[in-house]
């Protein structure tokens, strides 16, 4: 049986690596992101509210909207999870008790592949399709409005712009560098519906992709990385984001070589699953003003 | 006559390991979510919205205009519910929203004791953060401040913004 939304928010970590890397990339967005973890502690963060007995009832209507699959958010929970959970050998158990101490990025590679870059353009674009697909899941949009969530980025905030933040730096401008944009669309451009159809990723979310075929679908994913080069271009160039500096905040938590960016991309992939963490906050979020506003 | 005394010892061991792990089991306090969870995840869906319910986008065209210096966000739109934000210079002052008490006909029947009214509907103040009103028995509109600058008053200006009276012949 899958796990209940009151699981899933109270099983968020307080300090893993997953954690500490959001956090070293906080100087992106200062203090627009904290780690808001534990479900009745979401629902008091969300509402303000302090009288118990609507507290309550928020979360009582927030588990029956939750587990009401007709709403959507199983399925956007689903989504966020199911993107993130690629090759993930170095989880949790192998690095469970490295958190707190410096890791030296050294020791892990000869256990982590650095991705061709088909691989890892057909992973940033899909992350990026994963978060239109949850966003209209959530929100209610419909399923392919690319425009309405264009838009909706501007309003970004919280965890959700963290989000964001972490797939251009992490996705994006450690394993491509500086012109990450322009060279996923090129490498995309170059990836057939043959090649596409062999990821692991894609062969999860497929169905949830619009597109009748795998062409169309491939299509798709173009369209929506394509529409969100603008809002990315302005996030580098407005805080002066490069690989290195980027890197240099990670330093707090990893030690890396600025030959080993490959790596580090890779060893970021398997060892942390910030889509997940930080769509979980984003899902209980809506889930409890939603709630809150109904009852 | 060791050995018999070391098995004497293991049982009262093994024994007290039981009733130690037993008692941690037994101690472990149900959580206040646990009953609504337990009683919503039988059925698999339909619980949380009713199938005649008002779709969302049937209620953005009675939300408050943006005016001057504030903003509206629409954030959510779905079957029975839309939502959105209020904004000034960026920040967020309150969320307002309209949803459709046919799917929880418990938030409808608090109206019932309510001693207020605004533009002629019944309203009640919920929690410390909520105005909300009633239009129509049917369709409940809501203020919730999201800033401690955002008052009762303001909350209850706002609510006077929306069409209610567009809203009450809705249905």
């Amino acid at each position: 049986m899958s796990k209940s939304i009151i699981e899933l928010v109270d099983g968020l970590s307080t300090n893993n690596m997953t954690v500490s890397m959001l956090r070293s990339l906080d100087f992106v967005i200062p203090g627009q992101w904290n780690n808001l973890v534990g479900f009745e502690n979401t629902i008091r963060t969300v509402t303000g509210e302090i009288d118990e007995s609507i507290i309550q009832q928020v979360g009582e209507r927030a588990i029956y909207l939750y587990n009401d699959r007709s709403q959507g958010y199983q399925r956007a929970m689903w989504l966020y999870q199911t993107v993130d959970s690629t090759d993930k050998a170095l989880g949790a158990a192998a690095l469970a008790n490295k958190v707190g101490e410096k890791i030296p990025l050294l020791g892990f590679l000869n256990k982590v592949t650095p991705k061709a870059d088909k691989a890892q353009t057909i992973d940033l674009t899909l992350k990026l399709v994963v978060e239109l697909l949850a966003f209209c899941q959530i929100n209610g949009i419909p399923g392919d409005s690319i425009g309405d969530f264009v838009n909706s980025l501007a309003d970004y905030s919280g965890e959700s712009l963290m989000r964001m933040v972490a797939l251009v730096c992490v996705d994006g401008l450690i394993p491509f560098g500086p012109d990450f944009i322009q060279k996923a669309l090129a490498t995309l451009d170059k990836t057939s519906p043959q090649e596409l159809e062999k990821n692991s990723t894609f062969q999860n979310i497929n169905s949830d992709i619009p597109g009748s075929n795998s062409a169309s679908k491939l299509n798709f994913i173009g369209e929506s990385f394509n529409s969100v080069t603008g809002w990315m271009n302005d996030l580098v160039v407005s805080r002066g984001l490069t690989p290195q500096k980027v890197v240099s905040n990670l330093q707090g938590f990893i030690e890396v070589a600025d030959d080993k960016l490959d790596y580090l991309a890779a060893f970021l992939d398997v060892s942390t699953n910030y889509y997940e963490h930080t769509g979980t906050q984003t899902l209980a979020r809506r889930l409890i003003e939603r709630a809150v506003a109904e009852i | 006559m060791f050995f018999r005394q070391g098995r004497k010892i293991l049982v009262a061991l093994m024994l007290s390991l039981l009733l130690f792990t037993t008692a941690c089991t037994a101690t472990k306090t149900p959580g206040r979510f646990d009953q609504a969870q337990q009683v919503s995840n039988q059925q698999k869906s339909g619980q949380a919205v009713a199938k005649e319910a008002t779709q969302g986008s049937e209620f953005n065209r009675f939300f408050p205009a943006a005016s001057g210096e504030f903003q509206r966000v629409y954030t959510q739109e779905k079957k029975g519910f839309a939502e959105a934000k209020l904004k000034k210079d960026g920040k967020d002052l309150a969320m307002l929203s309209i949803s459709d008490t046919k799917s929880l006909p418990t938030a409808a029947a608090k109206f019932k004791t309510s001693t207020k009214q605004i533009n002629g509907y019944p309203a009640v103040e919920v929690g410390t953060t909520q105005t909300a009103v009633l239009v129509g028995d049917r369709y409940q509109v809501k203020v919730l401040s999201r800033d401690p600058s955002f008052t009762a008053s303001d909350r209850e200006a706002w609510l006077k913004k929306f069409n209610l009276n567009g809203l009450s012949k809705l249905q």
